[in-house]
């Protein structure tokens, strides 16, 4: 079985829905209500709360780093507790380099990569991943490509040498594009049909505008992914993945003296071209006009998608680390402000969240909940004065305390697992980030004072200018939008396109 | 295809990864996560695993109540209860317990099923005396102090967790359905975990105040400490903390008192329709099948991943490989304590006959019945089964989770090794007598999920 049933789960807070992995790094906050002191009336058997002290700081282990024969960047960390190994690959190439009118391009490119490579076909290759009982799987976000293999230690020799012929011989085989493109233009059919899947391709096109890097989901839209050929898909694959754009990342249980030759006979043939490979895209800010209202229609809706937009911060801006503590204030834990508010006071909402991407160029800052329809406009009032008290306010004393034990915790969770660390490590080196970034991430993360983190919260939480999105019944919500004195809506529809 | 993200099932070991290593032996032997037992006076159960990887400690207790134990006109209220727990108590008023933990770097969930609520805390070893002292004092004195505004507030955060992962989430209807369509009126598992909302509007404070002190018993408890910690001050500062909690004795389980997991209650095509906000066709064929941990259960988690898991697997590679018919499918053995529930099906392609992808469906499993799967089949199952639960056992948490599933469901939380045997001993004959058994071609629901005719979207 699986967990049986449907486990319901008491919390949405942190990191519930479903994402492009190296988007959101929120950290755990801290309610603003301060919370009243217990009553002492009759002794209780219980005896008086223990006061845990603080976590201690935890510094992260950093990877070891060597470059393998053809050019390869590898980085290495050991964990020999448990016999498992995950390696994820990565170039620094993603949905930012589609061209104009091929939004999607990368995304199909990475799906390619496993239909069919080396000698064998589609199906021969999923059967040989599965005999081994690996997990391989292939993606592409903002700024990168990525594949990754979790794999017993024993299997890791022949799990890596399918890896490798993924990455380095993919067959691109014209009836294997054309049964993928027809599977993907029904996800895409799909995805107008999801909520929050909607909400977050019109994040994309109204914050960034559809001529900015950003501006389009990555998984494309129904009239890009229908203009994107197999010829595309090879051009992009030869122009992404070459050795000296790559950096492999592996964790757990092997050794460099044990890694080295599997990497070397795997990749043996994968040659880079003589031509210099060019820079990543490095998107810039995006432009406005700010404020905006969006409104998504989804009929009959018996919730409605809130949300409000601004733009966030590169993942190389030293304030990063430290925007990661204010987000964990306002709406990323279960005390955050946002959910204590929408949910434990009002019952609004089953959560109330916010997060930050973490990307190449500056990203977005977002705060959303899925809120009963009738209370919709109730609701976007509560977040928006959450989100202004915060902006205006700063955090409390009790929230710097909180958000800096939350990060020493969430950042203890991330090296629990072998997946958790490669993936962690191989989003810094898709960014550009260099090796010893999570420690250094930390000690700033962890350093930083009041002033800066309220700053940050002026800077990225206010709810001037910002964008507000809402995905829900029209009828019902628009009348409720009026009293939040914004420009009249701009209609959009789930593909993000502007409804006349 | 793609299985979710982990079994529960399969669970293991810790200890002696030398067994792991050895080529091409599915499973392990002798695979443990350590620990060791002691029942309090008061009948709760405590178990204890520690090992010092990383600076962190999880604490998981199981109460042995979910929705099966519900009455009539009050479906949903064990989930809405496992929302109540939170809510606070004299020494720890509203909002402190979440405040507290998070305030020391902590974080916690709850979940509820059919069977079981269970409710983890996880934080940095420091605070593991606050997350015991929080759990004793919700056991001991929360259920007394529930009121109406408490239970309001519940009610509407968990009708809208209701509607956003079910009611406003593609194929979430079909989920309502399946429960009454598969088992009969007055089994416990004839309705939904997330209940009605009627039945959550009409949950009075006096449900909650009995609810509580008639399955919220430290005897009908179970409660893990795992991670980072030293066991002998963690063992003292338990039976200080809980081993004081008054009991009124373990209560009787209701079961399923004239339903039996080994006969199925169907009859015949069981088909029915419902409408949602989705773009394809979805069709379901469910079964009734053996409870967890029973003869068949683990040959039927093999069933599922050799119809579904991977491209290669049958249903994936004929479905949607080759006929292009579907666009995606999915098999799986859910189970449960009283009896489990075998589904299997298929999100249809646009344009296609929904009778001609429920007769590949029906082909696939007819092939099944019929001749014995592959030793490379069973192989490859079971080697994404081991690979799935070693990569659990990284994780503080879920060895914790599993120490109490195994102590719920077996009494034994060191059950692992046994639990794996069952996939390392499954044969081919097992694998095909279940097959014949189980997934009867006349003894199965049909659930089609319809598409709604088109809104005014974007209009």
């Amino acid at each position: 079985m699986r967990p049986a049933a449907l486990p319901w789960l008491v919390v949405v807070a942190a990191g519930c829905a479903a994402q492009p992995p190296p988007m959101p790094a929120p950290v755990a906050p801290a309610p603003s209500p301060s919370v009243p002191a217990a009553v002492s009336s009759a002794p209780d058997p219980l005896g008086p709360r223990p006061e845990p002290p603080a976590p201690a700081p935890f510094i992260p282990p950093s990877p070891s780093v060597s470059t393998a024969a053809n050019g390869i960047s590898v980085w290495l960390l050991e964990r020999h507790e448990v016999p498992i190994v995950s390696c994820d690959i990565t170039v620094p190439v993603g949905a930012s380099s589609d061209p104009k009118g091929k939004a999607g391009l990368a995304h199909a490119t990475a799906r390619m990569l496993e239909e069919g490579a080396g000698k064998r076909g589609a199906i021969d290759l999923a059967k040989a991943i599965d005999d081994l009982g690996a997990h391989l799987t292939t993606d592409a976000n903002a700024d990168a490509s990525f594949v990754s293999v979790t794999v017993l230690k024993r299997n890791l020799g022949p799990a890596f040498a399918l890896l490798a012929d993924v990455v380095a011989r993919p067959r691109f085989e014209a009836a294997e594009y054309k049964r993928l493109t027809d599977i993907w233009h029904n996800e895409l059919l799909e995805r107008q049909k999801d909520p929050d899947a909607t909400a977050r391709v019109v994040y994309r096109v109204a914050l960034f505008g559809t001529d900015h890097p950003y501006g389009h989901p990555w998984d494309g839209t129904l009239q890009s992914a229908k203009a994107i050929t197999l010829e595309d898909v090879r051009r992009f694959y030869a122009a992404a993945w070459r050795p000296d754009r790559a950096i492999l990342v592996c964790a757990g249980d092997v050794t460099a003296v044990e890694l080295a030759p599997i990497v070397g006979s795997a990749f043996a043939s994968w040659k880079a071209p003589a031509t210099p490979a060019p820079p990543p895209v490095d998107p810039p800010a995006p432009k406005g006009p700010w404020p905006k209202l969006v409104l998504v229609d989804r009929p009959d809706a018996p919730q409605a998608v809130i949300a409000v937009l601004r733009p966030g911060v590169s993942a190389s801006d030293l304030r990063e680390p430290a925007l990661s503590r204010v987000n964990g204030a306002i709406g990323g834990s279960f005390t955050s402000r946002l959910n204590q508010d929408l949910r434990e006071q009002h019952g609004y909402t089953y959560g109330a969240r916010s997060r930050f991407s973490v990307s190449r160029g500056p990203g977005q800052v977002v705060s959303w909940a899925n809120v009963v329809t009738d209370k919709t406009g109730d609701a976007l009032d509560a977040m928006l004065g959450d989100l202004r008290k915060f902006a205006d306010g700063g955090m409390t004393d009790v929230e710097v305390d909180r958000t800096r034990s939350q990060a020493r915790a969430e950042l203890v969770s991330v090296y629990e697992s072998v997946e958790g660390i490669a993936g962690h490590l191989a989003a810094d080196a898709s960014l550009g980030l260099p090796p010893d970034w999570e420690a250094r991430a930390g000690a700033r993360r962890d350093a930083a004072p009041k002033t800066e983190l309220d700053a940050l919260a002026k800077e990225f939480y206010s709810p001037d200018g910002a964008i507000v999105v809402v995905v829900g019944p029209r009828p019902v919500v628009q009348p409720m939008l009026d009293r939040l004195k914004m420009p009249p809506p701009e209609i959009r529809d789930p593909e993000g396109n502007v409804v006349k | 295809m793609r299985r979710s993200a982990a079994s529960l099932v399969c669970l293991v070991s810790f200890i002696s990864a030398a067994a792991l290593f050895a080529p091409h032996v599915a499973f392990g032997q002798d695979l443990q996560i350590p620990f060791t037992k002691t029942t309090l006076s008061n009948g709760l159960v405590v178990i204890l695993s520690a090992d010092h990887a990383v600076p962190q400690v999880a604490v998981n207790v199981s109460y042995d109540v979910g929705s099966r134990m519900e009455r009539v006109g009050r479906t949903g209220f064990a989930h809405l209860f496992e929302h109540l727990m939170f809510m606070g108590t004299r020494l720890a008023p509203t909002g402190a317990y979440d405040a507290w933990m998070e305030a020391a770097g902590g974080r916690n969930n709850a979940w509820t099923a059919e069977d079981r609520t269970d409710y983890f805390d996880i934080a940095p070893s420091t605070a593991l005396p606050l997350l015991l002292w929080l759990e004793a004092d919700r056991m001991r004195n929360l259920g007394p102090l529930v009121d109406q505004e408490k239970l309001n507030l519940q009610r509407d955060v968990v009708r809208n967790e209701r509607r956003q992962s079910i009611e406003n989430r593609p194929y979430g209807v079909e989920e309502l359905e399946l429960p009454r369509l598969v088992w009969p009126e007055g089994h416990p598992y004839h309705h939904p975990v997330i209940g009605s909302h009627e039945d959550l509007e009409a949950a009075s404070v006096g449900d909650v105040k009995d609810f509580f002190a008639t399955w919220y018993d430290p005897a009908n408890a179970s409660l893990v400490v795992a991670g980072d910690f030293d066991p002998d001050t963690t063992r003292a500062a338990l039976d200080r903390w809980f081993g004081s909690i008054p009991s009124r004795g373990k209560p009787a389980d209701p079961g399923a008192p004239g339903f039996s997991d080994e006969t199925t209650t169907l009859r015949g095509v069981v088909r029915a329709t419902v409408q949602d906000s989705v773009e394809l066709a979805k069709l379901t064929l469910a079964w009734q099948s053996p409870r967890h941990f029973a003869p068949c259960d683990a040959e039927l988690d093999l069933i599922s991943s050799v119809l579904a898991h991977g491209k290669e697997s049958r249903l994936y590679k004929a479905l949607v490989y080759d006929q292009k018919i579907a666009q995606d499918v999915f098999a799986e053995q859910e189970s449960h304590v009283l009896g489990s529930n075998f589904v299997a099906g298929a999100l249809v392609r646009p344009g296609i006959d929904l009778a001609r992808v429920e007769k590949a469906l029906f082909d696939e499993l007819a092939k099944l019945r019929d001749q014995a799967a592959s030793s490379e089949e069973l192989d490859r199952a079971r080697n994404g089964y081991e690979t799935e639960f070693v990569d659990r056992l990284q994780v503080v948490a879920e060895r914790a989770s599993l120490l109490n599933m195994y102590e719920a469901e077996r009494g034994d939380p060191g059950y692992a090794a046994h639990d794996l045997d069952r996939y390392r001993h499954a044969t081919a004959a097992q694998v095909l007598a279940c097959a014949k058994k189980v997934l009867l071609p006349d003894a199965v629901v049909v659930l089609t999920t319809m598409p709604k005719k088109k809104g005014g979207s974007g209009k």
